[in-house]
């Protein structure tokens, strides 16, 4: 009971946070709430190194708020950001859904490949050879002549 | 590329903030719901959709006092279906500044007493390994094909194309590395003596192949007795070392005999290893790592690794890709140079 408690406290913000970068900040808690109470059912099997495997049960989650809405919600970014960094949110988006995870569990979520792996239930190697071409499309993402275009009347405005 | 993951770390959205009050009455009402009993195996819950039928028979032979024969169904399974997956490594490139690929594909293989179906390469990819093979690769401009160090062979890089193979068999051929072919599993002796001259027949008195055989053997599909004594043989065979409990993953743990292994074109201090799960006497993992560092490459690594993903006895009639042709060529990523 007390450890769990403990991994409660420790990971709710990060579970907290990845649901809201999958699901919107509307649904964030519920799902975090909902993470948890399998969590708790399953303590027994509860690893050591809870995060990731309390990020699977997230995600799992997070594809079933999915498939019951007909429109996500999108994430309110700061308005004051800058252009690169809304071109790079542009470009990550127009990847799949899959490039998508692999690409932000590293970049957003600080998880080792060894944690990511075991988050979308792959091999150390499936996940470095994804997160490989993953960043390969997302480099392409950023030199489509849309980008360019979009660049260029940046620079010029 | 690493820059890139940097500069994506900056797009990261706003961090919703933690309402402390909701967050600890959520921790009240959940610790107040009834728990689950523990089960069995991060592996089985992990695999869980396609492992539903092994999970139910490695229950069984969990369950039975050891001493009991193993429960045998009115009507022997069709087929024995084995999923694996294999990752290994090879050097290539320019020998004075050479970078590490690695293989990483899943072989599906089912066989019956006149048959044996196998999807080769699949899900299969060759890709630089580490990120300093790399920027080695990238700095080599990035090419399609790179030769082996030390080889006569080029390496392809980037995916595999599967295959299909379909054949009719006699006997039962023990992996898709080997010629040895056994008329019957069945017949195989479970004692000590006969088994080992059994295995001898087949393969000699070298005693690394022996061991190797016996390793194939207990991915094979023999009862649980046989299975047992295969395994106490491989314990006893000259050279193998029986290492006990070790890690296979972080939380999981599997029981383990390792030999050395002769050397490859590429690596000359080789082990390898095989890791058996203590509750059902299957294999978990075969390993082949470096017991020497070796230019960069520190001791320990693992040169080849064999997962065993799916071990099962199934009337299911094999599941194969539509798209493929039967019995096409196999277009290997190791070609001609």
């Amino acid at each position: 009971m007390e450890e769990f408690s403990s991994v409660y406290r420790e990971c709710y913000p990060r579970v907290l946070a990845y649901a809201a970068s999958h699901a919107g900040a509307k649904v964030a808690e519920d799902i975090t709430s909902e993470t948890f109470t399998i969590a708790w059912r399953k303590s027994a099997q509860m690893p050591s190194n809870a995060l990731p495997w309390l990020l699977g049960i997230a995600r799992n989650l997070v594809r079933q708020s999915r498939r019951q809405t007909t429109h996500y919600e999108l994430t309110d970014f700061p308005a004051e950001d800058e252009f690169a960094v809304i071109e790079l949110r542009a470009a990550l988006s127009s990847l799949s859904e899959a490039d998508q995870e692999v690409l932000t569990l590293i970049a957003w979520h600080g998880l080792a490949a060894a944690e990511a792996a075991q988050v979308l239930g792959c091999t150390t190697a499936t996940f470095f050879v994804r997160l490989h071409r993953a960043r390969r499309r997302l480099q392409a993402a950023l030199w489509t002549p849309k980008f360019d275009q979009a660049r260029q009347s940046w620079k010029t405005s | 590329m690493e820059d890139l993951l940097k500069d994506l770390a900056q797009a990261k959205p706003p961090t919703p903030e933690v309402d402390r009050d909701r967050m600890e009455s959520d921790l009240a009402r959940i610790t107040a719901l009834p728990r689950e009993r523990p089960a069995r195996g991060q592996f089985v819950r992990r695999f869980a959709p396609l492992l539903a039928a092994a999970a139910v028979i490695a229950l069984v032979v969990v369950l039975l006092p050891r001493s009991v024969e193993p429960v045998r169904p009115a009507a022997p399974p069709r087929w024995w279906h084995v999923l694996t997956e294999e990752r290994s490594l090879m050097l290539v490139g320019d020998p004075a500044a050479p970078y590490l690929v690695e293989f990483l594909s899943k072989t599906d293989r089912w066989l019956s007493r006149d048959t044996e179906v196998a999807v080769l390469q699949k899900d299969g990819t060759v890709a630089p390994y580490s990120r300093e093979s790399e920027e080695t690769w990238e700095a080599a401009g990035r090419p399609d094909t790179a030769p082996q160090v030390g080889g006569s062979h080029s390496v392809r890089i980037g995916p595999m194309k599967p295959a299909l193979r379909k054949a009719s068999v006699s006997g039962y051929q023990m992996s898709l590395h080997s010629d040895v072919r056994l008329d019957s599993v069945s017949s195989l002796p479970t004692d000590q003596a006969e088994l080992r001259r059994t295995l001898e027949s087949l393969v000699g008195e070298d005693p690394y192949r022996v061991a190797t055989l016996a390793m194939d053997l207990m991915s094979a599909n023999v009862s649980d007795d046989q299975r047992r004594a295969v395994f106490e043989l491989l314990k006893t065979v000259e050279g193998v070392r029986y290492l006990g409990e070790v890690p296979v993953t972080e939380d999981r743990t599997g029981v383990a005999v390792a030999i050395k292994a002769p050397p490859t074109f590429q690596f000359s201090d080789v082990e390898t290893r095989l890791l058996v799960n203590p509750e059902t006497g299957l294999p978990i993992r075969r390993i082949d790592l470096l017991t020497t560092s070796y230019r960069d490459l520190p001791a320990g690594l693992p040169i080849s690794v064999e997962d065993y993903l799916l071990l099962d006895s199934t009337t299911i009639d094999p599941i194969v890709p539509q798209d493929i042709p039967v019995n096409g060529e196999v277009e290997s990523p190791i070609i001609e140079r």
